[in-house]
């Protein structure tokens, strides 16, 4: 055993060999066997320095498990792809029913919102904010998502409706007319 | 590298798990040993799991690092040992995710006997002292690698030489440990 192989034993124990040396350690292993005994001592050195060893014995089973491993078949890229499709086939029945239930889900889910979110919101018909704000005392201006008019009470009135409908285009998922202003505003 | 040993036993390369066995053998042992306290039956329990691992290969996938998956293999296999020998599973547990740390918990020490604590205080310290008697460069590298998990491309930025330097560096203290923990060794074998 030459001192590169030695060397390419000591970058195999920090796990840095790749591709071509990494078959270059594999083959020094399996043909000899003083490769096999010095890479286990570099390995038991630094599992010592870890505390990994078991009362600080060098413990070899590799020659066991390589016996037991003679029965076990030999794996190939094709036994992968075998497994991974035999997890992934199901039924077309399974499908059809799948696709079914979670339409109905959805059916269901949509009907319980629409219902939920109706009752909660008491929306004020826009004809009726119109009737009761008087046309000749409102200046109105909009700054963001405020109402800037002179009038102390009509303003109060104003954004009290701009909050009913912002709380019910929340609610409903239709697009506050109030953020377009603040989003206007910010450009 | 785990990850491509792993590839070549997907793609039927079974040696390529010899060298798995060999790296993993020591770690997977102690896990063990702190569920199963006779040796031997620790030793056939270790090799079970080993030989569940190399079955449950072609599914793993790498979404966890190869041996924070092999060390479930183990614990899993320990246990089902001692749940058929109808004895009671020790009550202390370790987080897959702590896997590397593993050797840092009180519940696994506590199975350790006055003289493995000895052997092992001493041969500690032989490393030790190899590793501060080597040249200054070399001590430091087989430091960053070993005690700071660093690795070669790290190392090489941190001690601003080229990779294949600190290679050789790493090699060399290896070298040295290797003669003195068989020194130590070889003392304990004659006693």
């Amino acid at each position: 055993m030459t001192a590169n192989h030695t060397e390419l034993l000591s970058a195999l124990v920090d796990g840095e060999l790749q591709g071509q040396e990494l078959d270059k350690a594999l083959q020094l292993l399996n043909n000899n066997e003083l490769t096999r005994e010095q890479l286990q001592r570099y390995q038991f050195a630094s599992d010592v320095l870890h505390g990994n060893t078991h009362d600080n014995q060098r413990i070899d089973l590799s020659a066991s498990v390589a016996q037991a491993l003679d029965k076990e078949p030999v794996y190939s890229d094709k036994t992968k792809e075998n497994v991974k499709a035999s997890v992934i086939v199901l039924p077309k029945q399974f499908w059809q029913q799948a696709a079914g239930l979670a339409m109905a889900a959805s059916i269901g889910a949509l009907a319980v919102v629409g219902v939920v979110s109706q009752p909660q919101n008491q929306l004020v018909p826009i004809r009726t904010v119109a009737n009761e704000v008087p046309v000749e005392t409102t200046t109105v201006a909009t700054t963001g998502n405020r109402w800037t008019v002179g009038e102390a009470e009509v303003a109060d009135r104003l954004n009290t409706y701009l909050v009913d409908h912002n709380e019910y285009a929340g609610a409903s998922d239709v697009f506050s007319y109030a953020r377009v202003v603040s989003y206007e505003a910010g450009q | 590298m785990d990850q491509e040993l792993v590839q070549r036993v997907q793609a039927g390369d079974k040696k390529a798990f010899d060298l798995l066995v060999l790296k993993y053998q020591q770690r997977i042992v102690h896990v063990i040993t702190g569920f199963v306290h006779d040796p031997v039956e620790a030793l056939d329990v270790a090799q079970e799991a080993f030989i569940k691992a190399y079955r449950a290969i072609p599914n793993f996938r790498g979404d966890s690092a190869f041996y924070t998956w092999l060390y479930r293999i183990a614990i899993n296999t320990a246990k089902n040992y001692l749940t058929a020998a109808a004895r009671r599973p020790p009550t202390m547990d370790v987080d897959a995710a702590d896997a590397t740390n593993y050797y840092d918990a009180p519940e696994l020490k506590e199975f350790e006997t006055p003289e493995s604590n000895i052997m092992r205080n001493e041969l500690e310290q032989a490393i030790h002292q190899a590793i501060e008697d080597l040249p200054e460069d070399t001590a430091t590298a087989i430091k960053l690698r070993e005690f700071e998990g660093m690795s070669y491309e790290e190392i090489s930025q941190v001690m601003d030489c080229p990779i294949g330097t600190v290679r050789s560096r790493i090699f060399r203290a290896r070298e040295a440990i290797d003669a003195r923990v068989n020194e130590i060794m070889n003392q304990g074998e004659q006693q």
